[in-house]
């Protein structure tokens, strides 16, 4: 895992999980994409309502998924959210929150999905 | 292919769609049929189905986690085992102790490496299928130290057992309780005459007429020689005396084949009833339905006795 690299997608290890195949990688980043808009919509609530064990699962959630699709920058920012809920850091967490939006955006241009 | 997976059912359990997904696509690949659970609660219920016997568990899951489900699944009664693989994040090594300690048999980081995964399966399979054919010789064993070998009736020790545990029960709940002992009309004769084989092809009938007009509950067994004995829970005298007839009936309608002749072979049988004898033991309704059985071979054979004397409304064929 290129968990410090700057891009937000190693594809080649991406598709060497699926086994090279592309339609059913799309199919997995079409639900990683609805998965995140879903779980950060979720933390944001979690946020408002200072849900600490939330945060935590949601941030362990997200950073599953993106581990899964290898994409190192959304699992490292899922990684603090966790952080956050476990440490009970709302100021961590709502960082985490701007960086999970930040690098999902990054991601979309990467793949040049609109 | 030589390292192809025979069909398996294996449930995957795992809240994170994307993973699960992968898991599904790549266990299928492998010949798996799987079973999906995206919560601790649907994969307890999956896991009470006794095809499920691998388990891919996430640690962390709504409702209940993997290693809380682990532990359910020892601590329950469930016949065959369950090989459980628990999946946990890199950064959580501590939890690798904490999921085995649980009963999980073996774990595997996220995500998962899945030529690692299909080994640690096929690990799994073996156990399974060790534990299956453990099971099975332990049935094969337990068949040949109840039944007898030529009936396939109980056994002796096995029938003997069963009038005891039926005893203890008609005292506990205060119903009635009959035995039955019953032998063959001149099985000497037949074993000498015709040969031990035709012998034991007529006890092998003689035992599928006997279960064929018994309840489903009621128990026979071999006794010994052509003595068998037939234990009847809720029965009292008077039902023995009609049950023990209506066998008797059955045994002498029969023409049994063997080597190529027709046989006719018929029964003597002697009842005793629970309810009908003081401070009643196994061994005094073995010796009261025993005293029946000689009474009706006094009297002629091919008949129903009971000990003590009962009319029923099979008179002609009963003393």
């Amino acid at each position: 895992m290129t968990a410090d690299s700057g891009i937000p997608m190693s594809k080649a290890e991406a598709l060497d999980r699926v086994d090279g195949d592309e339609t059913f990688l799309q199919e997995l980043l079409n639900m990683y994409a609805a998965e995140h808009a879903e779980k950060t919509g979720a933390m944001e609530n979690a946020i408002r309502a200072a849900d600490f064990r939330a945060i935590r699962d949601l941030g362990h959630s997200l950073k599953g998924s993106s581990a899964n699709l290898s994409l190192p920058r959304l699992q490292d920012a899922a990684f603090d959210m966790e952080t956050a809920g476990l440490e009970k850091d709302l100021e961590g967490a709502l960082k985490a929150l701007n960086r999970l939006g930040h690098e999902y955006r990054r991601l979309k241009d990467f793949l040049g999905t609109p | 292919m030589p390292d192809k997976i025979p069909n398996r059912t294996i449930l995957v359990a795992e809240d994170d769609p994307i993973s699960r997904r992968i898991l599904e696509k790549k266990l299928k690949s492998w010949g798996y049929e799987t079973i999906l659970a995206n919560d601790g609660r649907g994969a307890w219920e999956a896991l009470q189905r006794p095809d499920v016997r691998l388990a891919l568990l996430d640690w962390m899951m709504p409702e209940a986690d993997g290693p809380e489900i682990c532990r359910r699944i020892r601590e329950g009664k469930k016949t065959n085992y369950t090989y459980i693989l628990l999946l946990t994040a890199r950064d959580q090594p501590q939890d690798i102790i904490v999921g085995l300690q649980a009963g999980a048999d073996d774990y595997m980081i996220k995500p998962v490496n899945f030529l690692e995964l299909k080994a640690r399966l096929q690990t799994g399979q073996r156990i399974i299928d060790l534990e299956d054919k453990l099971l099975q010789t332990q049935a094969q064993l337990t068949e040949l130290a109840t039944k007898d070998g030529l009936t396939k009736l109980w056994n002796r020790t096995s029938i003997m057992k069963c009038l005891d545990e039926e005893l203890i029960r008609a005292r506990r709940t205060g119903s009635s309780l009959g035995l039955i002992m019953l032998d063959l009309d001149f099985f000497k004769k037949i074993n000498d005459e015709r040969g031990h084989q035709t012998g034991d092809k007529v006890l092998i009938r003689i035992a599928e007429i006997l279960t064929k007009g018994v309840r489903p509950y009621d128990k026979i067994g071999r006794y010994g020689g052509d003595e068998m004995m037939i234990v009847l829970p809720d029965c009292d005298l008077g039902s023995v005396c009609l049950i023990a007839e209506r066998l008797r009936r059955a045994c002498a309608a029969e023409q049994i084949r063997a080597n190529g002749k027709a046989i006719k072979v018929t029964i003597s049988a002697g009842c005793a009833s629970f309810d009908h004898l003081v401070r009643p033991t196994g061994d005094r309704m073995i010796q009261a339905s025993d005293k029946a059985l000689y009474r009706s071979k006094a009297a002629g054979r091919n008949r129903v006795s009971s000990f003590p004397v009962q009319k029923t409304r099979a008179r002609r064929r009963t003393t």
